[in-house]
């Protein structure tokens, strides 16, 4: 089932350059489900799941990481002091509960900051500890802490988390991978790592897998809250199929291809043009020799904060989609 | 060779060859093998004694300085920064220009000639002339014409409490330690690359990282240390004395998380002292040999540097050996 | 084809950075008469290899656009658009716009709302892609019918002559530098050469010079020649980043390699052809960016044609300039041989 598995995603501890939870949760799921399972050196992990003679090979990312705060400094106080891993805001940090790998909690908070504008340096975290030794006895420099884990449901259909950009399409990912029977073409499902300090686990995984085709799968921003306008993406309208961002501009044999399975599985669907962010998608086209690519995504409102919101409609969408694009003749 | 010829070496980013040069020869006798690939990098291999895995040792030749653009009517060389420079450090300093070493003074508007507006600002680059005594515009540039580098003129010294002052401190020390682990010899086999054009987007290690099968890189770095004066408590991200730093993020990188704990342990286990740098800024070549090709296992370790990329870098020597130490008993112990 | 007359045609066709197709087919049928092979790639490079026993040459000029994308229909039927690489808006006001639809090509007029509506603040502030829109000339209905978010638009084109040689146009920037490519291959196709040669029309350089860099990991070149248009000068430019229009500028740096540049110098005396020097003292923002550290490393040079007005729809050159680099080019290529290798580092 979709909810579960986007549940069990949803709680794993996974920030970005620390995702080895998450990609155990993602082994177990999929334990005797695919032809293989192997973990890179940048802790890709990258499934396959053969496909018939003749077929393409089609490799699909979706990232592991999410964004958190790295440990830089422990005052005699016992609080740390924190920076960012990957694009973190502090307005939506303060106050916010988190947890760390081992399981210690603590909360964000803002020192005063005298007239300055806020800023990282200005953020700590209280874990409770009495002093500098006591805080050492749990977290040492380097310890990355993340919003701790929550799962909402909002009415029928939505779903609001802290991990959902990118668990959503990692459990998408796991879906397919379970559902996709016998397949046309070979499905390479890479569950990626920091993919937001820079698609650096896609790149190296594209290197390697060297596909035919690729597709990233990811979260992308909304158009339909109060006074946002952009992109012209709605929630429960469907997945979006990318013809733009930041960093691709997505191969056109690859989106149409995307939109012709949407349209032969009667699968809802909506076109995103997104004047920022960045997806693997482009680490796949921009692999080797270059790679057609291009990207699926769901829509999230409120993407990176603690209340990442989808529509699991749109999840139902991606996935039709997905089986029907693994199935065309490239 | 010294740390302090090493240093006294001019070699900005695209100019290295006096650097490369030597350090080949240097590397020569110590190596089973050594070339310069395409990247202008000079890559030495030594084979292991026991054939546990491929290491390679990073560090870059190059450093930071100036290149001519052009020169006014009156003779003043126009100049701009190779790698991140500082302009206000670089008003009224010394400098040579080119490989005939002109000597020059980087000049600006006398004080007492600025309005006290014009005190307050910034001097940058548009306002900064390099002037080598030319007559005029041809005298300038018949010896220096546009695209010739440009350093500071300064030697190494060694002064205070096992301190050393120098340029390009940044990373000659981490050229000299590999030129020192090449001295010995490893269980595994280890390649040493002394890469160029760091400062200038990691392109030098680009083309290592293509061209070698170590999947482990261990990059000796000199990083910035602010641990004097007025540094808020929270940017001092390491300081002189205190050991080599190991990093577990930087701008560029995440490290190997198992590497780098074991790089924790191994300096623990050993005595090797060592801090934590307390900060994830900046960034080094790590970012290049973990993103190419299928990816490497990275971690650096860097040596605290005050004042760096500036003419009189500031390190601890004792820091240096400590970098040493942790290298050459990570090679030992693959 | 007359190089003049491959302008001509070539400016014309739309070609969109990532959807370069219909700009790419055009390009490779005009290289086919002086190449021995000449493939597309899936990204969209034309890829036109002149074969020679060696060394291996990648020359490369980009043949995508800046342009725009549909990002949203509103309801009344006007399109909103955002950028693709770096258009300036306010070139846009009162522009005829072309709208490529999936059942053809559509005009359109980008319109804001007259000055005579703004608050007098308001007209102080430039166009941006928040207040433009393009007026399509249908009801709202049959524009949704029609058009389409992601729908690539591209800059009305006219390919002026001035006086003295200078041509205004579309896409100069960089179709002018394939040309010079196309120019530099019909005059090889008399002449003898060691090297083996791929003219590399790249795909994508407005966003990121993604076309050099995986036409470099492809072809594995032994060097790299790169193209691109550089500012020339007109009233207010900075001294140091223009140059004269009348002819090509070859570009020094850590990011070109010396021997490399020496060696087109030294093409460029004996062949009594003039040459600017440009100092790029970190990245060039050209192909040869991404190009020189392609695979372990290719060692590049950087020429540039000067160009006024760049990024819109009245790019200026001089076409004097253009032949005169297509004969440097070829000069340049016959000179390249074996003996090169061994003296790249001395």
């Amino acid at each position: 089932m979709m909810l579960d598995t986007l549940k069990t995603m949803l709680a794993a501890y996974g920030p970005t350059g620390r995702e080895g939870l998450v990609a155990e949760e993602v082994k177990k799921l999929l334990q005797g489900k695919v032809d293989t399972m192997e973990t890179d050196v940048m802790g890709n992990l990258i499934c396959v799941k053969k496909g018939q003679e003749g077929g393409k090979t089609i490799m699909f990312s979706a990232h592991m990481d999410h964004i958190g705060l790295v440990v830089t400094d422990i005052e005699d106080t016992g609080f740390l002091r924190v920076t960012n891993v990957g694009g973190i805001g502090i307005d939506s940090m303060k106050g916010h509960h988190v947890t760390f790998g081992n399981g210690v909690e603590g909360i964000v908070m803002l020192q005063p900051t005298k007239g300055e504008a806020a800023s990282l340096s200005h953020l700590f975290v209280d874990i409770g500890a009495e002093d500098k030794a006591d805080a050492l006895t749990k977290v040492n420099l380097g310890d990355v802490c993340v919003y701790a884990p929550d799962c909402v449901q909002l009415g029928q259909y939505r779903v609001a988390s802290p991990a959902m950009d990118d668990r959503c399409a990692c459990a998408l990912l796991c879906e397919l991978l379970m559902q996709a029977e016998n397949p046309k073409n070979t499905i390479v499902g890479v569950f990626s790592t920091q993919e937001e300090v820079g698609l650096r686990g896609a790149t190296t995984a594209a290197y390697q897998v060297a596909p035919d085709l690729g597709v990233g799968l990811d979260v992308t921003a909304w158009g339909d809250t109060p006074e946002t306008k952009l992109p012209a993406v709605k929630l429960g309208a469907g997945a979006a199929i990318k013809f733009l961002d930041r960093s691709m501009i997505a191969t056109p044999v690859v989106r149409d291809a995307l939109i012709a399975a949407a349209e032969k599985a009667g699968a809802a669907y909506q076109r995103e043009v997104l004047p920022f962010g960045g997806t693997d998608g482009a680490a796949i086209q921009h692999a080797r020799g270059g790679i057609p690519a291009g990207t699926l995504s769901i829509p999230c409102r409120y993407v990176h904060s603690a209340c990442e919101t989808i529509d699991m409609r749109d999840m139902d969408s991606a996935l039709c989609i997905l089986k029907e694009f693994v199935n065309g003749t490239y | 060779m010294d740390l302090k010829t090493l240093c006294e070496m001019n070699g900005a980013s695209g100019d290295e060859k006096a650097v490369r040069n030597a350090l080949l020869e240097a590397a020569k006798p110590l190596c089973d093998s050594v070339k310069i690939d395409k990247m202008g990098n000079v890559i030495a291999y030594k084979k292991g004694t026991a054939g546990k895995g491929h290491v390679l040792f990073s560090a870059h030749m190059d450093e930071i300085g100036f290149i001519i653009l052009d020169a006014t009517e009156d003779g003043l060389l126009m100049f701009r920064p190779i790698g991140g420079v500082d302009p206000r450090v670089a008003v009224s300093k010394y400098v040579v220009v080119g490989e005939k070493k002109v000597k020059g003074v980087i000049g600006a508007l006398a004080i007492h000639l600025q309005s006290p507006e014009d005190r307050q600002r910034v001097l940058g680059y548009e306002g900064l002339y390099i002037d080598i005594g030319a007559k005029d515009k041809e005298d300038a540039l018949r010896d220096c014409p546009p695209g010739t580098f440009v350093y500071y003129d300064n030697d190494y010294q060694e002064f205070g409490d096992g301190c050393a002052v120098a340029k390009a401190l940044d990373d000659r020390v981490g050229c000299y330690n590999l030129l020192r682990l090449l001295q010995g010899t490893y269980p595994c086999d280890i390649t040493c690359a002394f890469v160029t054009q760091e400062e200038v987007g990691l392109r030098g290690a680009y083309g290592a990282a293509f061209g070698t099968d170590a999947d482990t890189v261990i990059v000796l770095e000199g990083t910035t240390a602010g641990d004097m004066g007025d540094v808020d408590k929270v940017k001092r991200v390491c300081e002189p004395g205190l050991g080599v730093a190991v990093s577990f993020m930087d701008g560029a990188s995440i490290a190997h998380v198992e590497l780098y704990r074991e790089m924790l342990a191994l300096a623990d286990e050993k005595g090797i002292a060592y801090q934590i740098k307390r900060g994830a800024t900046g960034g080094n070549d790590a970012g290049a040999y973990q993103r190419r090709k299928e990816g490497k296992r990275t971690c650096v370790l860097s040596v605290p540097c005050r004042y760096i990329h500036g003419p009189s870098s500031v390190i601890k020597l004792s820091d240096v050996e400590a970098q040493y130490q942790l290298a050459k008993a990570f090679a030992e112990t693959r | 084809m007359k190089t003049e007359e491959f302008l001509r045609q070539v400016t014309a066709l739309p070609g969109v950075t990532g959807n370069e197709r219909k700009a790419a087919e055009f390009i490779a049928e005009a290289f086919k008469p002086y190449a021995d092979e000449v493939e597309i790639t899936p990204l969209n490079c034309v890829i036109a290899h002149k074969k020679g026993k060696g060394p291996k040459v990648l020359i490369c000029a980009h043949l995508d656009e800046i342009g725009m994308m549909v990002s949203k229909i509103e309801d009344d039927g006007c399109l909103r658009l955002e950028r693709v690489g770096g258009v300036d808006p306010r070139v846009l006001p009162g522009m005829r716009v072309r709208v490529f639809a999936k059942e053809g090509e559509l005009m359109g007029v980008v319109g804001a709302t007259p000055p005579h509506l703004l608050k007098d603040a308001d007209k102080k502030h430039n166009y941006t892609f928040e207040t433009l829109f393009v007026d399509m000339g249908m009801d709202a209905e049959t524009v949704k019918k029609k058009v389409a978010i992601g729908d690539t638009v591209c800059f009305e084109a006219r390919y002026v002559e001035l006086k003295n040689g200078r041509v205004a146009t579309k896409t100069a920037d960089d179709r002018a530098c394939v040309a010079i490519m196309l120019r530099a291959a019909e005059l090889l196709s008399t002449m003898q050469h060691d090297a083996d040669l791929y003219f590399v029309s790249t795909c994508q350089e407005e966003i990121g010079s993604y076309g050099a860099l995986v036409s470099g990991f492809q072809l594995d070149p032994d060097y790299g020649v790169a193209f691109d248009v550089t500012h020339a000068e007109v009233p207010g430019a900075p001294r140091l980043s223009s140059h004269k229009i009348d002819s090509l500028v070859a570009s020094k740096g850590p990011y070109l390699h010396p021997y490399l540049v020496k060696k087109l110098e030294d093409a460029a005396r004996e062949n009594g052809v003039s040459l600017q020097t440009a100092i790029d003292p970190r990245y060039t923002s050209t192909d040869a960016d991404d190009l020189s550290i392609a695979r372990a490393g290719i060692p590049t040079v950087l020429l540039s044609l000067p160009l006024k007005y760049m990024h819109t729809n009245v790019e200026t050159f001089d076409m004097h300039a253009l032949m005169e680099g297509g004969r440097l080019l070829a000069h340049y290529l016959k000179s390249f041989n074996d003996s090169w290798e061994g003296e790249l580092w001395t």
